[in-house]
């Protein structure tokens, strides 16, 4: 009686976790053409990325940035500080790392931004379903990176695939989060005098709506790119090369300066991503017509 | 509302309170609490629990603790006295080893396996196919490291199609260095990608998968493993060891001994224990069957070390003085009774 009431009971306990292994299993054999296709074009994107990147001369990546910088911000010496964050890089040798690191984080981004918009417009008109993503939300942040990495390699072997599936499912929750707060907070008034005027729920949506809660969604582009950047060495667990597998080699055997390089340049990376679009965010609150309200 | 779910957890906690007080019994011997390393490798855990069986059962006042963590943050532990044991340690793998033992951080207490291998392993259907899941062989001829030359479009690297690709062992290791040097050696690197995974649980992961699938695999894998024990592997051979050319990769790599290493505090936090871990020794063989053992029964790691012990009865006189061992015997057999 007492052995009940302070454990849990022995009889009531259950293992589902070979069942699960199995099934896994057998899907991998079954399903060999759709996961190799899966995974030869997410090799050949990201693979043209990289590429794309190595075309563009080292000083030539610097200028660029160098520019943005001062446009964004509007002070030179921002710029020049870019600058010299990424001359620093590649005096360290870590250009080529930077590259592939980048090209993983690019990707990522771009299947974020192009998941979880329309998934952030579908939540933020539609309450059913977003009560049934948001626990899935929260799900895809907090689940432990091993659990589902391991059947990812499995199912698409090690390197680039599972790496960009990790980062996706990691840094789409900002994405879609941003996307629906910042539908859902436009001012009621403004798109009730949309429809006033007579437009379609699509042209209120298209047309009010989006630039309206633009500046919130390209925070949720800025966040996603900031979490698929603190994803880098996770990525080099699973064979993904980069500044990650720079860390985790040093970091293995208690190279703490040799791992401090590539640390700093995944901090320089991320500062000159975050205020680059942080800036675009800025900049789009001045050219947008409509004038931006407090968000509620 | 409010006062009725306060009033609900006061009486809840008073309950608990006198079902918790009824149970614990007011024997307070001070117990030594002895810490081992658990790296997340199954050797190591099986290994932890038979210490744990004995150290708990067959002697008194000790309780045996491990500290979850990665190899290099657990040898740290070690060097600063705050985890006592790392039974099970692939010292070949630590770099800093030999300065450690040196300066006295650590100390050597006994070897555990005599016989570990290590190297780059195929799956056997490789070599010799498999008629029952319908494999051919793909690399009949595969022998040796050199021999992987030859086939190189039989393990194509899915990021470089026309490149082969071999898995190296985990970044830091000294096996991973020697292993790069062995690639490059061989002249493996003008047509074969070198790959690291980050960590055991993905390498293997790819092992199984590739397994799984029936598909050609090679790479890096040690022994004693669960995966050498769950699945066919055949190692690759290479020229004999030989010391002054190891750590070049030109030959193979030694038969390791895992060692039992302690911190400097151990000695004087548990005597009698020591002469224990002195004694305590395994072997590849019993350690692989065990783990085959494990995983065909699904047992716990503990019910396993259970298991062993009443297998190898004999075990317990070459590990434990007399008295400890006749202690040993009347427990196991009281877990049987019940």
């Amino acid at each position: 009686m007492k052995e009940y009431l302070l454990n849990f009971p022995d009889a009531w306990q259950f293992n589902i976790g070979t069942a699960i292994d199995d099934w896994i299993k057998n899907f991998s054999r079954t399903h060999r053409e759709i996961l190799g296709f899966i995974k030869r074009s997410v090799i050949t994107s990201i693979k043209s990325i990289n590429e794309l990147l190595s075309i563009i001369p080292w000083w030539l990546l610097i200028l660029i940035v160098m520019l943005l910088g001062w446009r964004v911000s509007g002070k030179k010496r921002v710029g020049l500080l870019y600058g010299v964050m990424l001359f620093f890089i590649g005096s360290s040798g870590l250009w080529d790392h930077m590259l592939e690191t980048l090209s993983i984080v690019i990707a990522s981004v771009i299947l974020s931004v192009l998941l979880g918009f329309p998934l952030g417009i579908l939540l933020a008109l539609n309450k059913r379903a977003d009560g049934i993503v948001r626990p899935i939300l929260d799900l895809m942040q907090t689940m432990p990176t091993f659990v589902y990495l391991v059947p990812a390699v499995i199912l698409f072997s090690v390197g680039m695939t599972p790496a960009l599936m990790a980062t996706t499912i990691y840094a789409i929750v900002p994405m879609i989060r941003l996307t629906s707060h910042g539908i859902n907070h436009v001012d009621t008034e403004v798109v009730e005098a949309a429809i006033a005027f007579g437009s379609t729920t699509l042209q209120s949506l298209v047309k009010v709506q989006i630039p309206q809660a633009l500046p919130t969604i390209m925070a949720g582009v800025n966040q996603t790119i900031m979490m698929a950047m603190s994803m880098v060495v996770t990525c080099a667990l699973i064979g993904a090369n980069g500044l990650g597998m720079e860390i985790l080699v040093a970091t293995n055997r208690t190279e703490m300066g040799k791992a401090l390089m590539p640390g700093i340049c995944i901090v320089f990376i991320a500062i000159i991503l975050d205020r680059l679009t942080q800036g675009f965010v800025d900049n789009k609150e001045y050219n947008t017509f409509f004038r931006r309200r407090p968000m509620r | 509302m409010l006062r009725r779910t306060t009033l609900l957890f006061v009486v809840l906690f008073g309950l608990l309170t006198i079902v918790g007080g009824c149970s614990g019994d007011a024997d307070e011997i001070a117990t030594v609490i002895i810490t081992a390393t658990d790296n997340g490798w199954d050797s190591q855990m099986l290994h932890n629990e038979i210490a744990k069986l004995i150290v708990e059962n067959a002697y008194d006042g000790y309780e045996f603790e491990v500290s979850t963590g990665s190899s290099t943050m657990n040898w740290q532990a070690i060097i600063a006295g705050d985890v006592d044991l790392d039974i099970e340690s692939w010292t070949d793998n630590v770099a800093t080893y030999e300065d450690d033992k040196a300066n006295g951080d650590i100390v050597d207490v006994g070897i555990l396996v005599p016989d570990s291998a290590q190297g780059l392993y195929v799956p056997r259907y490789v070599i010799e196919g498999d008629s029952q899941r319908g494999i051919e062989p793909f690399a009949p001829d595969l022998r040796t490291v050199e021999d992987l030359k030859k086939y190189t479009d039989v393990f194509p690297d899915d990021e470089e199609p026309e490149r082969g690709r071999v898995y190296g062992s985990i970044p830091g290791w000294m096996a991973d260095e020697i292993l790069y040097k062995k690639y490059e050696y061989y002249g493996l690197d003008e047509s074969f990608n070198y790959v690291r995974l980050g960590s055991e649980a993905t390498l293997f992961a790819s092992l199984t998968g590739a397994y799984n699938l029936g598909e050609p695999w090679v790479g890096y894998c040690y022994e004693p493993t669960w995966i050498t024990g769950k699945l066919d592997l055949v190692r690759l051979e290479d020229a004999p060891y030989d010391p002054d050319l190891y750590m070049d990769g030109k030959c193979s790599f030694p038969e390791q001994e895992l060692k039992i290493v302690s911190s400097n505090k151990f000695a004087d936090k548990a005597p009698d224990l020591l002469e224990f871990f002195k004694n305590y020794k395994t072997g590849s063989q019993l350690i692989s069957q065990a783990l085959a053992h494990l995983d065909d029964t699904g047992a716990t790691h503990q019910e396993t070390a259970v298991w062993i012990l009443k297998e190898n009865d004999h075990l317990l006189d070459e590990w434990l003085p007399a008295e400890n061992a006749e202690k040993m015997r009347a427990y196991l057999d009281s877990i049987d009774n019940n």
